[in-house]
């Protein structure tokens, strides 16, 4: 079962840590700043902290952005044996998500899917227990 | 549901440690005949630093609550698009909800063994007189430049890394390696390697300050027993109101439970931050290997993002 | 001794040790090495370069470096070349952007921005590092940026990865470490803007020479950017005090300034003041 985004705020309350006090993601992205749209990947950057996806995307008067668009740390994803050409280049995504307060084309992807909405890493299911281990 | 959640199931203490005089004889050793230690673990788990206030002193859950607990735990509340918690990557997309990770499942009410409520004792005034500042500074001062961001943000260094080393929200990787003289416990986030000499007595040599203190270890029977202080004096542990102070001292033992799991129990003791010295175990599943590099600050965009939006704010006549 | 032996009251006792002494002569270097329990060198321990090969890899002169301000410490030292025939055989284009680099170098050394060295950098940067030496697999961690690295022994895997400090598979040959490093990072080989591409191989050997000594050697292959492979070779100096151990070198926070100073509020405010755009 695919779960729900979880939130900063929750996260932090169980756990009673301050895991995700580390990026002020409302100083960096614009909640008044929402983005939806369509682009081909030109780069895959899984990367930590964050991973970054690069989309070049054409816009209604047929000028191209280029776009990047921030996700999450990469590790769980490589211990599911994802590699930097899980999403090929020229793939087309879709996504929502909130745009740097800064103005530049640079947004966090609140969602990021393939456009056929097949989700980006796990083919449409929760990934099995990472370590393989059994429970006991 | 539950079935499918990656978490194993390990009883009370009292059964574990029957389980540890059962095994002593079968746990693996080097060559030089310590315990191994040797390995890749996660220590990730749903049982909360401190125990709620309303269970008192009791130290486990029922089956019931324990259950509950892993349900709510691993159900979430979906956020409302225009609202700041919307703001964020969904963390099922990248392998990083609780439930995509292999997860210890424990009937614990808490990290912390003592104090007896399971809670980190009162803070001190100095303590408290201490956060109010740092927080009045940083309402001000906060996105000034790059050395007014957290530690983390700026990729220095995670408070969970400790010592002592707590569990935090993803990434819990561990690799721990033995040699004759040495062990290193390396933490995944952020690839911090402590390397801690294996010595009959404490070291003399002077040192300066350190991020993670500096520690020495001896073995006392099988259990490691690694002694730490001098710190930084920069680091916010989790939970505390200021700084660790740099004469703070931790205490940690770790021992192995069988072939797939140690125990890890810590005392903290630091006068200037609470009015009593605190300790807490939690245990450290095998995992495959390896930790995967989180290198962060080469790959930072984060921090100058934040800094930029925050000048555009204040372009705009706004405050960050 | 040998001549002395005709003088003594018991020659025939002495042409036997004689002759232990020329066997255990030209055994002594294997003989006095530390081992571990499967006989392997012990490599275990605190080890450092005493050279220029961070500078430069290739020979250079006393020169002035890229920081005038900071006078005479900040100014390059002499030293010969470490690389085997003593140039690194760029190819032309490859070449071009070593110059580039170099000219650069000041803002673009990935060391000057605490960017982790990789691979073979990360053995010569003028810190100490620690070779941690399990009975299985080894670890190398590095005082520069906490840099760390695991030795995979067995069960060999190609690089999962791309990452700053690569992926190393590591077998021995006789005495020698052998290991073979891939999955790294493109990043750069010296302050000079020596470099290599994300596409190298470093194929490293670590000999022991004597408990204090180890030779090391580096052949880097790497078709996008050098004419054939080529290999560095330096000693390995294991440090002796008592209670040696690395210390913290997390250089992130000494290269904020350089890497983000024009984003901070006295930056904009300076610009503001000169009538610039924020």
């Amino acid at each position: 079962m695919i779960l729900r985004l979880i939130s900063c705020a929750a996260l932090g309350l169980a756990l009673s840590t301050t895991a995700h006090a580390h990026h002020a993601f409302s100083a960096e992205f614009d909640v008044e700043s929402p983005v939806e749209f369509t682009g081909k990947v030109t780069k895959v950057e899984l990367i930590n902290p964050h991973s970054w996806i690069h989309l070049a995307v054409t816009k209604e008067d047929g000028t191209t952005e280029n776009w990047m668009i921030e996700g999450g740390s990469p590790n769980s994803l490589f211990r599911q044996g994802v590699t930097k050409n899980s999403i090929p280049i020229g793939s087309e995504l879709k996504v929502f998500g909130y745009q740097a307060r800064d103005g530049a084309t640079r947004a966090v992807g609140r969602t990021i899917h393939f456009i056929d909405g097949t989700p980006l890493f796990f083919g449409g299911s929760a990934p099995p227990n990472s370590s393989g281990a059994p429970e006991r | 549901m539950n079935a499918s959640f990656p978490y194993r199931t390990l009883s009370t203490i009292a059964l574990l440690s029957s389980a540890l005089a059962a095994a002593a004889d079968e746990l693996p050793r080097t060559s030089w005949g310590t315990p191994s230690l040797q390995g890749y673990y996660t220590n990730a788990t749903i049982v909360p630093l401190e125990r709620p206030v309303d269970l008192g002193e009791r130290e486990f859950l029922t089956e019931e609550e324990a259950q509950a607990r892993l349900e709510r735990a691993m159900t979430v509340t979906e956020t409302q698009p225009g609202t700041e918690a919307d703001v964020h990557y969904q963390f099922d997309d990248y392998g990083m909800a609780r439930a995509q990770n292999q997860t210890v499942f424990s009937h614990r009410s808490s990290i912390i063994t003592s104090p007896k409520n399971g809670r980190l004792p009162p803070a001190t005034p100095e303590a408290l007189a201490r956060g109010q500042e740092i927080r009045a500074w940083r309402a001000e001062h906060g996105f000034d430049s790059a050395k007014e961001r957290s530690l983390s943000e700026r990729c220095i260094i995670w408070a969970h890394e400790g010592p002592p080393l707590l569990p935090t929200g993803y990434n819990n990787h561990v690799q721990i390696m033995e040699s004759k003289n040495h062990i290193v416990i390396m933490s995944e986030m952020i690839h911090d390697a402590r390397v801690i000499p294996i010595r009959d007595s404490a070291p003399t040599a002077v040192l300066p300050p350190q991020w993670q203190g500096s520690s020495w270890g001896r073995w006392e029977g099988d259990t490691l027993v690694i002694e730490t202080t001098g710190f930084s004096g920069r680091v916010t542990p989790t939970g505390a109101a200021a700084p660790m102070a740099v004469d703070a001292k931790v205490v940690e033992r770790i021992s192995r439970i069988d072939a797939e799991t140690l125990k890890y129990e810590f005392t903290v003791n630091d006068p200037t931050l609470w009015e009593a010295p605190w300790s807490g175990d939690y245990v450290m599943q095998a995992v495959e290997g390896p930790v995967f590099e989180y290198a962060c600050h080469e790959g930072n965009y984060g921090l100058p993002n934040n800094l930029s939006g925050a000048r555009a704010i204040e372009a705009k006549g706004g405050k960050p | 001794m040998l001549q002395r032996s005709s003088a003594h009251p018991t020659p025939g006792l002495l042409r036997p040790l004689g002759v232990a002494l020329l066997l255990v002569s030209a055994n002594v270097a294997a003989q006095e090495l530390p081992r571990t329990a499967d006989g392997k060198p012990d490599l275990n321990g605190i080890w450092q370069v005493m050279n220029t090969a961070n500078w430069n890899l290739e020979a250079h002169s006393a020169t002035q470096g890229a920081t005038e301000i900071l006078g005479a410490i900040g100014a390059v030292p002499p030293g010969p070349s470490v690389v085997k025939g003593g140039h690194i055989p760029y190819l032309p284009e490859a070449k071009a952007q070593k110059e580039q680099n170099f000219q650069n170098r000041r803002t673009e050394d990935p060391e000057a921005k605490c960017y982790m060295p990789g691979l073979p950098r990360a053995t010569y940067m003028p810190y100490p590092f620690q070779i941690v030496q399990s009975d299985g697999d080894l670890m190398m961690v590095y005082q520069f940026a906490g840099a760390v690295r695991t030795i995979n022994m067995s069960n060999h895997q190609p690089a999962p990865v791309d990452s700053w400090m690569g992926w190393s598979n590591g077998h021995w040959e006789g005495d020698t470490l052998v290991i073979e490093v891939t999955g790294l990072n493109a990043n750069w080989l010296d302050r000079s803007g020596n470099f290599a591409s994300e596409q190298r191989r470093v194929i490293e050997r670590y000999t022991m020479l004597n408990p204090y000594v180890i030779s090391y050697e580096a052949t880097i292959e790497d078709p996008t950017v050098f004419s054939e492979p080529w290999t560095l070779s330096m000693p390995l100096y294991k440090h002796v005090e008592e209670e040696a151990r690395l210390l913290d070198f997390k250089c992130a926070e000494f290269a904020e300034e350089l890497l983000y100073g024009h984003l901070s509020k006295d930056a904009a405010a300076r610009s503001n003041a000169a009538g610039e755009q924020p």
